[in-house]
């Protein structure tokens, strides 16, 4: 299973969202149908895959990623963010993807270290 | 991290925001932003040395499947996170608290 691979760029110190959408590069997962037996195995590898290329990037940040897959049944869904931190320095970023079955969301946050 | 965080304060903000109310879709999106803004302001009234991220995730009952990860690139003597599910009788409401020490 191929996933949904996104690189962000940091830049000069500060986080930038806008680099980072740009670089998003969806993969085939848009051949698979929603599966209850690989959806767990989907999210964290997708999470997992994000934040090692997000490490490999050796910036002075902390970084949470989250991955949420729904499958299309009708259903709503509603998600939103808040954070107190430094707003010159920290950042996130959030993708939204979907195939024929599924929605996928994924959100990047990056928390300077001071 | 762990020794504030309580589960209780962030069940009792979507108690209070959303309480018994259906799922409607022209007010889950001021759910989701009271519920964020209320735990976040719980959070920051503690005064301790963190940066905080909050994450709410509302989802209508039908049947529909969701899965939810995240992983973190953090100190974990100082950071942490705290995820709380909560539900009534037409949606579930997800919610993830994640601390990093300054």
């Amino acid at each position: 299973v191929d996933l949904l691979l996104m690189f962000c760029d940091v830049f000069q110190g500060s986080f930038n969202s806008e680099e980072a959408e740009n670089v998003v590069k969806e993969s085939v997962l848009g051949g698979d149908d929603y599966s209850q037996t690989h959806v767990n195995k989907w999210t964290a590898a997708i999470v997992e895959r994000c934040l090692t290329q997000l490490v490999k990037l050796n910036k002075p940040y902390k970084y949470i990623v989250t991955c949420s897959v729904m499958q299309k049944t009708g259903a709503g869904l509603h998600t939103a963010n808040s954070c107190f931190w430094d707003t010159s320095m920290d950042g996130s970023c959030t993708v939204r993807w979907e195939n024929r079955t599924m929605y996928c969301v994924v959100s990047v946050f990056a928390v300077c270290i001071a | 991290m762990d020794d504030f965080m309580s589960e209780d304060k962030v069940g009792c903000s979507v108690e209070t925001v959303i309480g018994e109310n259906s799922y409607k879709h022209g007010r889950v999106n001021q759910w989701t932003t009271s519920v964020v803004e209320q735990c976040l302001i719980q959070l920051s009234k503690l005064d301790k040395p963190f940066k905080f991220i909050v994450n709410c995730i509302i989802m209508q009952k039908n049947g529909a499947g969701l899965q939810t990860a995240s992983t973190c690139f953090w100190d974990n003597n100082t950071d942490g996170s705290c995820t709380v599910r909560w539900e009534n009788d037409t949606m579930y409401v997800i919610i993830s608290v994640f601390g990093l020490a300054i």
